[in-house]
This record gives structure tokens, sequence and C-alpha cells, in this order.
């Protein structure tokens, strides 16, 4: 099938890229490691005050999945920057002239961008293992992480995507990225236990994607599968990526006609 | 030979009320090296992305290869190749990867692109280069090897859209053979559009002239040429002083001369036909014991076949950069 074979043309376009300019897989990680390794030595001693974090829980532990969260969330950003830069350069013209599959422009794309998320959250859980935290459902739960990082970042590569077409800006794509994302991570409970929370920090949290999203990784590296938690966030992913897909198709169809 | 471009009244209107084409009708046979000769901002750009699907057009009908422009685009991007006026050559690839790329993109099976992308560096020259990556190329050599992916899939139809704006003079004879080879040995039929004279006189068999979304004018470099009537033969003699007005009488009675003038040199003779003339202006003059010091002549270029049609002259965006001789004004090329 045509669809396929060209997705995945696209797809290894795209990883040809990312794996030869590492220095932006360095940046792009180095921001989460920086918090794995030195934002939870200063919250360290949250353990030491009861009632705050889970019992027998340590920061590094509870904060991982806040953590894996943002490097989804920061790396699914910047893809609205890959179209910008194949629009500027003619390349999307390129390809529109060959009987490529349209479809398959974008699902390389976000293939490629979901790939992307699952390795390096795959980096960082290795690296929170070597510095004490385990993920406890195992194998399957670690899969079950891929998968809910990288559904998630689907959505929200589809907010960079429809932007990235809107104003074929990569700066207008950055200051965006920027702006959504620190305030969505400190309106839920990534960082924070949300029991610690203010009350308006709490009920503004309840409307933020990211909250669910979080909670759910959170039970699968601490506490087991929660159904109950795991569910509705793939839910609420679900909610997100039909609304950011709509905006990037839209936003697409006009581009290629 | 039948037409394998039909284009019909076509009419592009962009949103903001510019009329980039206006009505134009024009038409390209099989095999024919066809051009469009403008300025920028002509519509060179526009009438080429509504022929390779990539811009709606708002009226017109337009026929590639005996497909519907409207019914039949995903016919049409099977049989065509393109090089647009950027150079899209993706910096991360190498150069053997972006053709094979490109290959893929035209659904080619692994074993058919392996040789045919070793066949394409070899035609534009690039073997050497072929493992490096495209960011690293110079821009002669980006154009290069943007030219073999527009090929790979082995198109019926190449179009060109200003494909060597911005090179040096060397670069760009390169390039002028490599497309002169496959317009000849492999019969492509290219439509390419320029604004560079000398391009559009040496290239195109058969050209259109389009200013301001409008064709003003069409034919072959020569027949446009011949439109603007005569070429100029200028002669200089040993003793112009002496011998002048002899020649002068002599040179009167020949067929085809419309004027002579005291010039620099001597002489100008304006004439239509003047190559055929030069023979027979030596042999009277030598009949006569006048002493001949040079003979040159040149025929219109076609930048004078555009100043008759728009009154005014293509200025080339880097003609200062890359100096070319005026199209057949030296030497004149008939």
């Amino acid at each position: 099938m045509t669809l396929l074979s060209d997705t995945r043309y696209i797809f290894i376009r795209y990883l040809q890229k990312l794996v030869r300019t590492p220095i932006l897989l360095f940046f792009s990680l180095f921001q989460p490691i920086l918090f794995l390794v030195l934002f939870t030595q200063l919250l360290s001693r949250l353990s030491n005050f009861p009632g705050i974090l889970p019992t027998g829980v340590s920061y590094l532990e509870f904060a991982a999945a806040g953590i894996v969260m943002q490097n989804a969330f920061g790396s699914a950003l910047q893809s609205g920057n890959s179209i910008v830069a194949d629009i500027d350069s003619g390349f999307l013209q390129k390809m529109l002239v060959t009987p490529l599959s349209r479809p398959a422009i974008l699902l390389g794309r976000l293939s490629s961008d979901a790939f992307r998320v699952v390795i390096q959250t795959a980096i960082i859980l290795v690296l929170a293992y070597a510095l004490g935290a385990h993920v406890t459902t195992g194998v399957i739960g670690i899969l079950l992480i891929f998968f809910t990082l990288a559904f998630f970042g689907l959505a929200w590569s589809g907010i960079s995507l429809a932007i990235g077409m809107k104003t074929r800006s990569s700066e207008t794509v950055f200051a965006i990225g920027g702006v959504i994302t620190f305030p969505l991570l400190f309106l839920s409970p990534a960082l924070f236990p949300i029991s610690f929370l203010p009350t308006w920090v709490k009920d503004v949290s309840m409307f933020n994607p990211v909250s669910y999203c979080v909670t759910a990784t959170r039970a699968l590296m601490i506490n087991g599968y929660i159904w109950s938690t795991i569910l509705p966030a793939w839910g609420v992913i679900g909610l997100v990526a039909l609304v950011t897909m709509s905006a990037t198709l839209y936003q697409f169809r006009k581009v290629v006609s | 030979m039948s037409d394998i471009i039909k284009v019909e009244n076509l009419v592009e209107v962009y949103s903001d009320g510019t009329k980039a084409v206006d009505d134009i009708s024009f038409s390209v046979q099989e095999g024919e090296f066809f051009g469009f000769l403008g300025p920028n901002g002509a519509g060179k750009s526009t009438t080429i992305k509504i022929l390779t699907t990539l811009l709606r057009k708002t009226s017109g009908t337009v026929t590639v290869a005996g497909y519907d422009l409207e019914k039949q685009a995903a016919d049409i991007r099977k049989i065509i190749g393109v090089q647009s006026q950027e150079t899209t050559v993706d910096g991360d690839l190498t150069g053997r990867e972006n053709i094979a790329l490109q290959g893929h993109f035209h659904q080619m099976n692994g074993d058919e692109i392996k040789k045919r992308v070793n066949e394409l560096l070899n035609l534009v020259g690039l073997e050497e280069a072929a493992d490096r990556r495209g960011r690293n190329y110079s821009g002669g050599m980006k154009k290069r090897l943007d030219l073999a992916t527009a090929l790979v899939h082995k198109p019926k139809i190449l179009f060109l859209d200003e494909p060597t704006t911005g090179l040096d003079p060397q670069s760009r004879a390169a390039i002028w053979t490599y497309l002169e080879k496959l317009n000849k040995e492999e019969g492509i039929t290219i439509f390419l559009t320029t604004q560079y004279l000398e391009e559009a006189d040496k290239l195109c068999k058969r050209l259109s002239i389009i200013d301001s979304g409008k064709i003003v004018a069409s034919g072959s470099p020569i027949e446009l040429k011949r439109e603007i009537g005569a070429d100029s033969i200028r002669i200089s003699l040993e003793s112009c002083q002496k011998d002048s007005p002899n020649a002068k009488d002599l040179i009167k009675t020949m067929t085809g001369v419309t004027e002579i003038i005291d010039s620099e040199e001597c002489l100008t003779v304006y004439a239509k036909n003047a190559g055929l003339l030069i023979a027979d202006i030596v042999r009277a003059l030598d009949s006569s014991d006048i002493r001949i010091a040079s003979v040159t002549f040149s025929s219109p270029s076609l930048d004078d076949v555009f100043m008759k049609h728009t009154g005014r002259r293509i200025r080339a965006e880097d003609f200062v950069k890359a100096p070319s001789t005026m199209g057949g004004r030296f030497g004149g090329r008939r």
C-alpha cells in the first residue's frame, strides 16, 4: 500500500535529519535531564515532611513522571518547525509535485514525533533508574508509559503543526510553544502533589489535560495499573488530539491545495 | 508532432485581486525545448505552478500529456519532473539520499532507484560528492543535484523555473549542457522559464515573451528577432574617407539593404538577412579595389524584441554578478 510505504520514507527522512543534527536532540533532552538531576535535588528533602508525598516515595520518583511529561511536551511542540522549514525551503512543494500520498506527509511527520518522544522518554527513564527511581509496573508498564506519552505528544504536535502551517514562521512556533508549555505544567500536579497545591491551582488543574496525563503516568510508575486514572487520561488525550488534529488537517489542506 | 502541453485562456487571480496570469494561451509540442522569457513578476512562476498542479487556476483549460489538469492531476504528477526556483535540496541528506528519496516519492523500487541514482550522479557530475551532505554543496552543485532529483523517474516533461538564476557563468554553462543533452538525447520535453536573454536564445527552440501576465510575442528566437527587421553590418575600410562614397554606391543597390549610415567604424549597413549579404559586400568592394579592414555583423537580440513589445528592457536580477554576452549581439547567431 502506497500510504504505508510513503509514510515510511517520510518517517525515515525526519529521523535521519534528527540523528544528523545531534545538537537538537541534546538541547531537547538537556532541560528534562537538568530537572531530573538538579531540580529533584533541590526538593529531595520534601519526603522528610510527612503527608506531602505518598509514603515511601522519594521526590525523584514522584517528579520523574512530570519530567517525562515535560519532555514529551517540549519535543511535540517543536514539530511545527519542521513543517515551516519544509515550506520555506520549497521541499514541501517538491513532495507535492510527485505522486506521493498527501496524508503520508503528515503521518510520516507525526510518527517520527511519536518515535522521538519514546526514545527520549526511554533515555530519561534509564537515567531516572540509575538515580534510584523505578517503574513499579515493569516492562508492560513502561510500554504503557511510552504509549501514553507518544499519544500525548501527537496530540500536542497537532497544535504546533497547525500554528506552523498557519503562520509559516518558526519564531512564532517557538514562542507559542514556550507560552503554552510552562503554564500548563505549573498548573498541573506534574512537579508537586495535588494535595500540596493551592486551591485555585487545584481547581484550574481539573481542566488541564496535562494533569490527567501526568497522573496516569505517575500511577504506572509508582502505584501500579490504576485503570481508573489511566483510561480517563487516554480519553482526555483523545479529545485533545481530535481538536488539534482537526486544526492540523484543516491547515494542511489549505497548504496542499 | 502533437501538443504535449496545451493552455487556453489561462487566468490566475490571487486572493488580493492581483492578476498574475492574464488570459494566456500557448502550446508546447512533444520533444520541444520551450521557454517563457520575462522579467521578475511577469507571471512565469505562477504559470509553472499551475501546470505542475501546485496552484489552482482561476479559469481556462489546461491539458498536460493529454491529461486534464483539474481532473487528472495525479496522472500528471507521475510524468512530470519539476525544478523550482528555490533550490530544494535536503541539506541533512547526502546527494545520493536526496535523489533516492525522490525516487521513493515516485514509488520506484529499490533496485531501480539504485541504478538510476548512479546514472544521474554521473549525468550531473556529482559522483565524487555523492555521499556528502547537501548542505556542504556549493550553489552550483545544489542546482545540479536538484536537477538530478527532478529526473529520477524519467519524466516525459521537465519543468524548470529559472534553473540558473543566481549561478556563476561556469555553473550556468554546465546546466545548459545537461539540459541540451536531455532534450536531444532523451527526447524530454522541456518547459523553462528564464529572465536571461542568452539562456532563452541558446536553449529554446521556441519561446513566449511574457510581461505583466500576458504573452506579448511567441516564436523561435530567430523568428522573433527577424520581426525586428534589420541586422546591422559594420564595415571599416582602410582608407575610409577616400573609399566610403564609392563603397556606399556599391552597397546601396544590393537587395535587402534598407539604410547605410556613416558610423564610428566607417559605415554601418542595415539590412535584412545580413548574413547572406556579407559575402556580396566583400566581393563587390574587393573587385573595386576597396580594401576592407574589418566586417562585423550583429542581429537584433531578444532584448530588442522585448523592447519592441513592452517599451522596456529586461533587467535580470543579478546581471552584474553574472555578466553574459547579450543574446546574439556579438557574432550573430542565426
